[in-house]
């Protein structure tokens, strides 16, 4: 296998998590915001696990793991709370979640 | 060096497909592909447990319950509307941030070294289960602890009251 | 390998973790009860765990415990002091709110917040902070959205899980990085405090921060959230929640980027303008709101800004007032959020029109909100009036007099709104009707938590001393 400088990785999961970060801003589907945030993590992850393999420091795989766990439970509690929202708005758009006045 | 650029167009055009659909179905299945894609990544970083871990958990249990929540709801299709107010300048500045940063990185060229042929048991489950059990046991500890509160949540906002709780 | 040190370290955790699984099992196996029981245990056992970590679990010397995963010193001593005692004084302002008081999986989700607070506070390791933050904020989102019939409540949830996640996706990049950087997670083990790319990474862990302690310009969900979550746990989240972000903002920034480090003036600086802003635009909106949790919104966003003053002042001093300052704003905001969860109860309302009349409606009630509003706007003899001129003086001290003179101009607009709800308290009738018709009666629990939490808040501001050492042992251990 050649090599490949450990910033090439960095650089790629930047782009993954600016992508990502642009889904949270710009889409309008909760749903789809959510899968975004779900990107920005996985490009934090991809970081991770880069610096780890650079540093020869299992840490950061550790960490992904951890992140891994955290996301999962997220994803359950982020899922039943825009059930819950679908439920009394029959609506998913952001734009019509607005009762609250910000 | 190949494998690499191959792997990475992957990626960004498998994020940028999700950000494009209209469809959510689509997106879901399009950051499926990209989260396979990164498990790959994970390989050649020589990461094997981490990269089955994410094929699982991600592929196999989050994007799964996306869907499921996609087609219980009946809400794939949505159109976009376009008032983004406040969300563009923030857009833009967080953009800006990371293509500097991305610049910086490029400039200071291999200050992080190479990633060579990883060594074989760095990334190994046995080294990866010893350090969990040892050094981090307390976040280990917590995660049980989250998971359980995240069940619980779960099963307060979504499942139906038998008794009626005519309190 | 296990010792005493170990266990004393995490005594609260696991003495709240044993309560919350009581919690749960009595929920399940005792059928025939009142609604309160649950209520009564989950206050009681924390009052019991209050007692007993105060008095044996108290830190000799700093000392890293669990493989370098928390530190087990003054701070998180303190701290978990203040976040087991804000929690106890949420269950009892939960006891008696319809759909929430009942439910056991209401009080355990309050304990689990509880506990990854603690967590937040006490830890020295990046790993264990992120999931310290998390176990902290999953529970917080299903208790916002915990009244699921309720649009504004699921609405809220929903808000808050979507900023909260973002927000710490974005500072969980700021790990990353520093563990690129340096090789390694632990707090403690990072000696070199002049990062590549340290700017950006202040930039995405402010990002992370500033959200958690609703700075400006990441405060816009903290009015939404905090109007439609119930009440008590809007009081829950404007007072332990944001104590916890400021714990970790300590942690942070003075194990990362201290004094010595280069960057110190850049962090400094930003966090000086964010304070700046935070407190200006808190007020200055605070003013125009009819709501009244929306208008404590502003005002606990305004209060994050002082705070942060002492911050900014990077001393010894510095430290010691901004842990007075948010054990005063703790206990001071918890009492004027019951004051409206008791009110609300009754008169079904939270707009501050609807609150004339009331100190003849209950005149009890009113003069714990005399006492929670005026030390929230600084007078003497409140706990809230002491712990402002510490922070000013930290930040005089500090050379950075401009920032105190905002503060103080800042305080005199947040008079106003303040004196304008006790005005329509005092002085304002109900159109037409006779007040001493419609009683608002307190039940226990409510009556309970509020005449502690006025004697509190007037026990800071008379005799401040003790407290003022305890809050500067926190500091000690920071330099």
């Amino acid at each position: 296998m050649n090599a490949v400088p450990v910033n090439y990785y960095i650089i790629l999961s930047a782009i993954l998590f600016t992508i990502g970060a642009l889904g949270v801003l710009i889409r309008r589907n909760a749903l789809v915001i959510f899968m975004s945030i779900e990107l920005m993590l996985n490009a934090a992850n991809l970081a991770l696990v880069a610096f780890s393999s650079a540093n020869a420091q299992l840490d950061g795989q550790i960490f992904v793991f951890f992140i891994m766990t955290v996301a999962a439970a997220e994803v359950a509690v982020g899922l039943a709370l825009i059930v819950a929202v679908f439920r009394t708005k029959k609506s998913i758009d952001v734009d019509q979640i607005n009762v609250l006045k910000g | 060096m190949t494998v690499f650029i191959i792997l990475a167009l992957v990626a960004i055009i498998t994020a940028l497909g999700m950000l494009i659909s209209r469809n959510a179905v689509y997106s879901a299945l399009f950051l499926v592909l990209n989260f396979a894609t990164v498990a790959v990544f994970y390989l050649l970083l020589g990461a094997p447990f981490i990269a089955i871990t994410q094929v699982t958990v991600y592929a196999g249990a989050i994007m799964v319950l996306f869907l499921f929540v996609i087609m219980l709801l009946g809400t794939d299709e949505l159109e976009d509307t376009d008032n983004l107010t406040w969300q563009r300048p923030l857009a833009i500045g967080l953009a800006v941030v990371l293509v500097v940063e991305g610049i910086y990185l490029m400039l200071s060229q291999n200050t992080l070294g190479f990633i060579t042929t990883p060594s074989e048991d760095l990334g190994s489950p046995q080294a990866i289960g010893d350090m969990l059990f040892s050094k981090y046991l307390l976040p280990f500890e917590a995660t049980s602890i989250l998971l359980l509160v995240a069940m619980v949540g779960a099963i307060v906002l979504t499942v139906k009251n038998k008794k009626g709780e005519q309190s | 390998m296990f010792d005493t040190t170990m266990i004393m370290a995490i005594l609260p955790e696991i003495l709240m973790l044993i309560l919350g699984l009581l919690v749960l099992v009595f929920d399940l196996i005792w059928k025939k009860r009142d609604g309160r029981d649950l209520g009564w245990l989950t206050a009681g056992g924390l009052l019991f765990i209050l007692i007993v970590t105060a008095a044996i679990a108290r830190p000799a010397e700093s000392t890293l415990v669990f493989g370098g995963m928390i530190r087990y010193d003054m701070m998180s001593y303190v701290f978990k002091l203040l976040f087991i005692f804000g929690s106890m004084m949420t269950s009892f302002f939960m006891m008696d709110i319809e759909q929430l008081g009942k439910r056991g999986e209401a009080y355990i989700l309050l304990l689990v917040a509880t506990i990854g607070m603690s967590l937040m506070a006490s830890s020295a390791d990046l790993i264990m902070l992120y999931l310290a933050i998390e176990t902290t904020s999953i529970p917080m989102y299903v208790l916002a959205g915990f009244m699921r019939d309720d649009e504004k409540s699921t609405e809220a949830g929903f808000k808050y899980l979507l900023f909260g996640a973002m927000s710490s996706t974005i500072m969980l990049y700021g790990f990353s990085l520093i563990f690129g950087f340096t090789g390694t997670t632990a707090l403690t083990a990072i000696t070199d405090f002049t990062l590549p790319l340290a700017v950006g990474i202040i930039f995405l862990m402010m990002v992370g921060i500033a959200f958690k302690i609703s700075l400006a310009p990441l405060h816009f969900w903290a009015p939404d959230v905090y109007e439609g979550a119930p009440t008590p746990i809007t009081g829950y989240l404007s007072t332990a929640s944001k104590a916890a972000g400021f714990a970790v903002l300590l942690r942070l920034f003075l194990g990362l980027f201290p004094e010595t480090s280069p960057y110190a003036p850049t962090w400094t600086m930003i966090m000086a303008v964010l304070a700046t802003i935070t407190m200006t635009l808190g007020n200055a909106v605070a003013l125009s709101q009819t709501n009244i949790k929306r208008m404590l919104a502003y005002s606990s966003i305004a209060h994050a800004g002082y705070a942060l003053v002492g911050v900014v002042s990077l001393s010894e001093l510095g430290v010691g007032s901004v842990t007075f300052y948010l054990i005063a704003y703790v206990m001071t905001n918890l009492a004027a959020f019951g004051v409206i969860a008791a009110f609300s109860r009754v008169a079904g309302s939270d707009e501050i029109s609807d609150y004339a009349g009331m100190s003849r409606r209950n005149p009890t009630l009113a003069l714990v909100a005399l006492v929670a509003f005026l030390s929230l706007t600084g007078m003497p003899p409140f706990g809230g009036f002491v712990a402002k001129v510490f922070v000013f003086a930290a930040a005089v001290k500090a050379d950075m007099i401009w920032l105190a003179v905002i503060g103080v101009l800042n305080s005199i607009i947040g008079v106003y709104y303040y004196l304008t709800v006790l005005k329509v308290i005092y002085l304002h009738r109900m159109e037409g009707e006779n007040e001493e018709a419609h009683p608002i009666p307190i039940t226990r629990p409510y009556a309970i938590a509020l005449t502690v939490l006025s004697f509190a808040i007037l026990a800071i501001g008379i005799v401040f001393g003790p407290w003022f050492n305890i809050a500067s042992s926190v500091a000690e251990g920071l330099f």
